[in-house]
C-alpha cells in the first residue's frame, strides 16, 4: 500500500487502467474461446446423429426385426456388427452394446480407424433408461473424443430399448482449429492491450500535463512569484476549470498582498510625519533652543502632541488588525433608543461648541457589539465635526428597513467631490479637505468604521456633495 | 551668522502644514540666524512670495490644498529662480525625480536630521550665490580658515584639536551669543555624548591658552550660564 501511494498519480492511473484492460479483454477472450468450443461440439454431435439416424433406421428395416425378436430383446452379434460397421468411418467408430452394457460388436476393423473408448456405465445407464441424446467427452490414449450414445428401439416412438449404439469421434481436428483460433485470439488480445495501454498512458499523460503545469505554477507562487499564471487550454474540462479558479485565486492573493504592502507603506509614511516632528524638535532643542524657555515650551508641547498622535495611530492600527481577525466582536441585543440616549452625552462632550442632534427613530432591537457601535459612531461624528463649521449641527438618526436598521450621521459641512469619495475608505487617505479644527485625523477612521460595520454584517455608504454636506449611513442587521 | 552679500539676514519661507514640524523648523532656523516666515498651505505660500522677496523656500510635498510639486511648478512658471528645498515622506526614486523635475533644487526625506537640513540649506545658498563663498571667518586678530581648518592669530599659526576648532568656529559665527555648556557640548561633541558638561570647561581652558586669551578675555565666562565670544573690546 505504501509503495502504491508513493507512485506518481500518472503511473497509478496507468497501472489501474492496464489491469482493468487486461481483465476485460481476457474475459472476452476466454468467453469467446469457450463459446466456440461448445459450438463445435454441439455441431459435431448433431452432425453425427444426423448421419447415424438413417443408417440405424435402414438397419432396423433390413433386419426385419419383428416384434418377436424384440420381445426377447436380444441382439444378434452378427447383425450388430453390420450396424457398427456401417456407422464407422475414418475418424468415427461405433460399437453396439447390449442391454447389460457389454460390447457385442465393434466397428473398428481397419488400423487407421480410431479405437473406441471403454463405455462409461453412468452415461450408459442414462441411455438405456430412455434418454435419446446422451453426449459426453472422454479420452482414448490421451486424445480427446466425443462420445454419443444412441438407444436402439424397434420403432422410433417405442419405449422398448434392446441395445445402445456408442459412437465416438476424435476431437483432434477441433482442438487444432481451436488452438489456432486461440493463438489468434491471444495475439489479438496482445495487440489490443498494447494499443490500449499505450493510448491510455498517452491520454493520461496529456490530461495530467496540464496538472503538471498547475503544479509548477503552484511552486512558483509559493516562492512569491505572482506573475506566474496557469495557461488555460480547455476551460470546459475539470483541469481547465481548476486552472481558471486557480488563476482567480492567484489574482486575489496578489491583490491582497499588494494591498497589504500598500497598507504597510502608508502606515510607515504616516508614522514618519510625527517622527519627523519629534526628531527635528529634539535636535533643535539640543542645538541650543533649550536655552530659550519660550521656544523650549513650544517645542516640548509639539513633541507631546506628536507622541499622542503616534499612540493614537498605533491604537487604530491595532484595532484594524484585531477586527480583521474577527475576534473581539461580542454581539449582544441592543435597544437602539436606549443606546442613543446613553451615547448622546458622549457625543456632546466630543462636539464642544458644535451641536449634535439625535433624532430618535422607531423602537428597534439590533444585534451588535455596543463598544464597537459606539466607536463607529464616534469616528463618524468626529469626521463630521472636523469638516464642518460650528454653526450647522450634525444630525444622527435611524430608520427601519425590512431586515436591518439604517443609522446615519449627517452634516452640513464642506462635502466631498466624487474623486475624493472614491478613495475615502482606503486606509490613510485624507483627501484635500480644509480641517476646521486643529485636530487633524490620521486617515484610518473610515476604514476602521467600515471594517467594524462589515464585522457586524452591515454595509456603509457615503453620500456627499461639495459645499452641501455629507451623510454617512450604515446598516446593522436586526436581532 | 549667515548673511547675504548686503549683510542682511537670509530670508526663508517655510511652506508646511504640520504644526509641529513648522514649529521646530522656525525655531531652529531662527536660532541659526535665519529670518523665517511660515505658511501652512500652498496658496498662502504663493501669496507670500508675491508680497515679499525670499532667499530660499522649504516646501512640503503633502499640502492640504495644492501639492508641493504644483507649487514648485507655479513658482518656476513665474520666472523665479529662488532655491527650493522640498521635504517628502516618500523615498521612492520616482518621487525624487518628480520633485527635481518640477523645479526643486534639492530634496530631503522625512524624518530628516536638522543638521543635514542646515547643511543642505548652506549648500543651496552657496550654489545659488546668495551668500559669499568666503571660506574664512575673521574676528579681532583671529583668522579661521574653514577649508584648510587652519587658525592663526596675528598671522601666527595655532594648532587646535577638532573639538577646540569646533568651539572657536561656533563662537566666531555667533559673536556675543551666550551658549550654555549643554548646548556647546551638544553642538561640538554630538547629541549622543554621555559625559558631563565639565569637559567643555576643560576644552575652553585649552582653547584660551592656545589663543593666548587673557583678561579681558575674548571668550568670556558668563556666570552660571556658559560662555560667549566678545571680539571687540567692550566692557562686560
Amino acid at each position: 500500500m505504501r509503495v502504491w501511494e508513493k507512485l506518481p498519480l500518472r503511473v497509478r492511473l496507468g497501472l489501474l487502467y492496464a489491469v482493468l484492460l487486461i481483465i476485460s479483454v481476457g474475459l472476452v477472450g476466454c468467453y469467446s474461446y469457450w463459446n466456440i468450443w461448445q459450438l463445435f461440439i454441439s455441431n459435431k454431435s448433431s452432425h453425427l446423429r444426423a448421419q447415424a439416424k438413417p443408417i440405424i433406421e435402414h438397419w432396423l428395416v433390413d433386419n426385419n426385426l419383428d416384434n418377436e425378436a424384440f420381445s426377447q430383446l436380444k441382439l444378434n452379434p452378427q447383425n450388430a456388427l453390420v450396424l457398427a460397421r456401417d456407422l464407422t468411418s475414418h475418424n468415427t467408430v461405433a460399437v453396439v452394446l447390449n442391454r447389460t452394457g457389454d460390447i457385442i460388436a465393434n466397428g473398428k476393423q481397419l488400423p487407421e480407424e480410431p479405437k473406441a473408448p471403454v463405455p462409461d456405465k453412468r452415461y450408459f445407464r442414462r441411455a438405456i433408461s430412455g434418454e435419446n441424446e446422451v453426449t459426453y467427452r472422454s479420452q482414448v490414449k490421451g486424445k480427446p473424443v466425443l462420445v454419443l450414445l444412441i438407444p436402439l428401439r424397434p420403432q422410433p416412438t417405442s419405449s422398448q430399448i434392446f441395445g445402445v449404439v456408442q459412437m465416438s469421434t476424435l476431437l483432434t481436428d477441433i482442438k487444432e482449429i481451436l488452438f489456432r483460433h486461440g493463438a489468434m485470439l491471444v495475439s489479438l488480445v496482445a495487440v489490443i492491450l498494447f494499443m490500449g495501454i499505450s493510448v491510455g498512458f498517452w491520454l493520461i499523460g496529456v490530461s495530467l500535463k496540464d496538472l503538471k503545469g498547475l503544479l509548477i505554477s503552484c511552486d512558483q507562487i509559493s516562492k512569491g512569484n505572482f506573475s506566474q499564471w496557469v495557461p488555460i487550454k480547455n476551460p470546459c474540462d475539470e483541469i481547465g476549470q481548476l486552472a481558471v479558479s486557480f488563476n482567480q485565486m492567484v489574482e486575489k492573493l496578489e491583490a491582497a498582498f499588494s494591498s497589504q504592502k500598500r497598507f504597510v507603506i502608508n502606515a510607515a509614511h504616516e508614522l514618519m510625519t510625527p517622527l519627523t516632528g519629534l526628531r527635528g524638535s529634539l535636535e533643535v532643542l539640543l542645538r541650543g533652543a533649550q536655552d530659550d524657555p519660550s521656544a523650549r515650551a513650544r517645542l516640548l508641547k509639539g513633541m507631546y502632541k506628536e507622541v499622542n498622535r503616534l499612540i493614537r495611530l498605533c491604537e487604530q492600527l491595532l484595532g484594524l488588525s484585531r477586527l480583521e481577525n474577527m475576534t473581539n466582536v461580542r454581539k449582544q441585543s441592543i435597544v437602539l433608543s436606549e443606546f442613543f440616549s446613553e451615547f448622546e452625552s458622549q457625543a456632546q462632550v466630543l462636539a464642544c461648541e458644535h451641536s449634535v442632534v439625535i433624532q430618535q427613530g422607531p423602537y428597534v432591537r439590533i444585534l451588535a457589539d455596543p463598544d464597537l457601535l459606539k466607536q463607529i459612531l464616534l469616528d463618524l461624528l468626529s469626521n463630521a465635526l472636523r469638516y464642518s463649521s460650528t454653526e450647522a449641527s450634525v444630525v444622527i438618526g435611524w430608520k427601519l428597513l425590512p431586515e436591518e436598521v439604517e443609522i446615519w450621521v449627517s452634516d452640513k459641512g464642506q462635502g466631498m467631490d466624487t474623486e475624493t469619495l472614491s478613495h475615502i475608505f482606503e486606509p490613510f487617505y485624507q483627501g484635500n479637505l480644509r480641517v476646521v479644527s486643529d485636530n487633524k485625523g490620521i486617515g484610518l477612521g473610515l476604514s476602521l468604521a467600515k471594517s467594524m460595520i462589515e464585522a457586524h454584517g452591515g454595509v456603509i455608504r457615503v453620500d456627499s456633495n461639495p459645499d452641501e454636506g455629507t451623510t454617512v449611513s450604515f446598516t446593522i442587521p436586526l436581532e | 551668522m549667515y548673511r547675504d552679500k548686503n549683510n542682511n539676514k537670509i530670508k526663508m519661507l517655510v511652506i508646511e502644514d504640520d504644526p509641529v514640524i513648522t514649529e521646530f523648523l522656525c525655531t531652529g532656523l531662527k536660532y541659526e540666524g535665519y529670518d523665517v516666515t511660515s505658511k501652512t498651505t500652498g496658496e498662502e505660500g504663493l501669496c507670500a512670495l508675491q508680497q515679499a522677496t525670499f532667499d530660499l523656500i522649504i516646501l512640503d510635498i503633502m499640502l492640504p490644498d495644492i501639492d508641493g510639486f504644483k507649487v514648485c511648478q507655479r513658482i518656476r512658471n513665474r520666472g523665479s529662480d529662488i532655491p527650493i528645498l522640498i521635504l517628502t515622506v516618500r523615498k521612492e526614486i520616482i518621487d525624487r525625480v518628480k520633485g527635481l523635475d518640477s523645479g526643486a533644487d534639492d530634496y530631503l526625506t522625512k524624518p530628516f536630521s536638522f543638521d543635514e537640513l542646515l547643511a543642505r540649506i548652506r549648500a543651496l545658498l552657496r550654489r545659488t550665490g546668495k551668500v559669499s563663498k568666503n571660506k574664512k571667518l575673521q574676528a579681532e586678530t583671529i583668522v579661521l580658515n574653514l577649508e584648510t581648518r587652519e587658525v592663526s592669530r596675528n598671522g601666527k599659526g595655532i594648532d587646535l584639536t577638532p573639538t577646540e576648532f569646533g568651539l572657536l568656529e561656533l563662537f566666531m559665527r555667533y559673536p556675543y551669543h551666550v551658549f550654555t555648556r549643554e548646548t556647546l557640548l551638544n553642538r561640538v561633541l554630538g547629541y549622543d555624548y554621555d559625559g558631563g558638561t565639565n569637559i567643555i570647561d576643560v576644552h575652553i581652558s585649552h582653547l584660551r591658552n592656545k589663543l593666548g586669551d587673557r583678561p579681558p578675555r575674548l571668550i568670556r565666562t558668563i556666570y552660571a550660564v556658559g560662555y560667549a565670544f566678545y571680539p571687540e573690546e567692550t566692557s562686560a
